[in-house]
């Protein structure tokens, strides 16, 4: 989103914030506006306008992320960010969206380079490190930042990450027989994992009824 | 006052169909089960009536992106890569438990990237990054039809 300034009186329209003033909505952006609106402060015509604006007020006002960002997303953050979008969009009820998202997550995830050498231990040295160090600075952060929505995805993060932890240094020792003979299923909503054949009612992490499982099956 | 509509969540629908006798504008009635938008007028009768709880009243604007503290954003970020590293390595490995740590992780990173300013689809950022995918070169192939058509749909 993009904010315009009147050259003439210095007015902000913010595509973000609309100007419900005149009827104009949140996230209409400039080039939706009719030729003819004027600037709601002094009248000014739309060429009066510059792009750009107070730069720093906008950061603060709409989008404190976008430039904050350390650095760019690889192609497979990429495809989590429009996968995460079109479960949004679902459940919005927006299946023309969720669909267009789930386009860009497949072709994202296909360009996502494979992983050199990939190796089960490789896995338990990373949820260590997560254990260790990155979920306890997310959570000093998300309580310091009083941030109740990231808090939550952290405690099931943390969970799941543990009970990843308990599964990989099983498979370690027992290999394929941890999972011979048994079923494998893997909770929708937080991540967490379930190997045995008494499915739980609902998944011990986030309480979600377990048909929203999925079954892993082989190949 | 923000509009709203009726949708229906057909898993949870039971087919008890009181929504078809208290819709005043017939939109509850069609053969795909899905509402009609172009009739709700977004009374709410029918989401109030239905015993299943499968109508929901949705709204057509949605409200802004809740702010994240940077320090917020900057720490989830730094999991996000890690839980993407293990969905890499595990893509890469063979066999139901690898699959199953691979969608583990997938999901465990959507939902940290959700808390790190990407809840709504219509938010700023999540146009921003939209519009962010349309400046950076991209490799051939790549559905720009498809970036356009949801910064279209979602403005």
């Amino acid at each position: 989103m993009r904010v315009y300034t009147c050259s003439l009186c210095g007015f902000v329209y913010d595509e973000a914030k609309g100007s419900p003033e005149d009827g104009i909505a949140q996230g209409t952006l400039w080039n939706r506006l009719p030729e003819d609106w004027e600037c709601p402060l002094c009248g000014a015509a739309k060429h009066e306008f510059d792009e750009g604006g107070d730069e720093i007020e906008t950061v603060r006002t709409f989008s404190v992320v976008s430039d904050t960002l350390p650095e760019a997303k690889s192609a497979l953050e990429k495809s989590i960010l429009c996968s995460n979008l079109a479960r949004g969009l679902e459940k919005q009820y927006k299946a023309e969206e969720a669909a267009l998202f789930a386009r860009l997550a497949d072709f994202f995830k296909a360009q996502s380079e494979p992983a050199d050498a990939p190796a089960f231990a490789h896995l338990l040295e990373q949820v260590d490190l997560d254990i260790r160090e990155n979920l306890v600075l997310a959570n000093d952060a998300a309580a310091e930042a009083k941030d109740r929505g990231a808090k939550r995805a952290l405690v099931w993060a943390e969970k799941v990450t543990k009970i990843q932890k308990s599964i990989l240094g099983r498979y370690e020792n027992e290999g394929d027989s941890l999972i011979e003979d048994k079923e494998v299923h893997v909770c929708s909503i937080c991540g967490f994992i379930y190997i045995g054949n008494a499915l739980p009612d609902r998944c011990p992490i986030c309480k979600v009824p377990n048909w929203k499982f999925d079954l892993i099956k082989a190949g | 006052m923000n509009r709203k509509y009726a949708v229906r969540s057909v898993r949870l629908c039971t087919k008890d169909c009181l929504c078809l006798y208290v819709c005043p504008t017939g939109a509850t009635d069609t053969e795909n089960s899905v509402i009609d938008i172009s009739r709700c007028i977004g009374c709410g009768d029918c989401a109030d009536v239905c015993p299943s709880g499968a109508i929901s009243m949705v709204p057509f604007v949605y409200p802004e992106q809740q702010p994240k503290v940077e320090k917020v954003v900057a720490a989830m970020d730094t999991l996000l890569k890690s839980k993407a590293q293990q969905e890499r390595i595990a893509a890469a490995l063979p066999g139901r438990l690898a699959k199953a740590l691979e969608m583990s992780n997938r999901i465990m990173a959507e939902d940290i990237v959700r808390e790190s300013g990407y809840m709504l689809p219509q938010s700023g950022n999540s146009r921003a990054f939209l519009q962010s995918l349309l400046d950076e070169p991209q490799p051939h192939k790549f559905p720009r039809d498809a970036v356009e058509t949801l910064l279209e749909l979602l403005a």
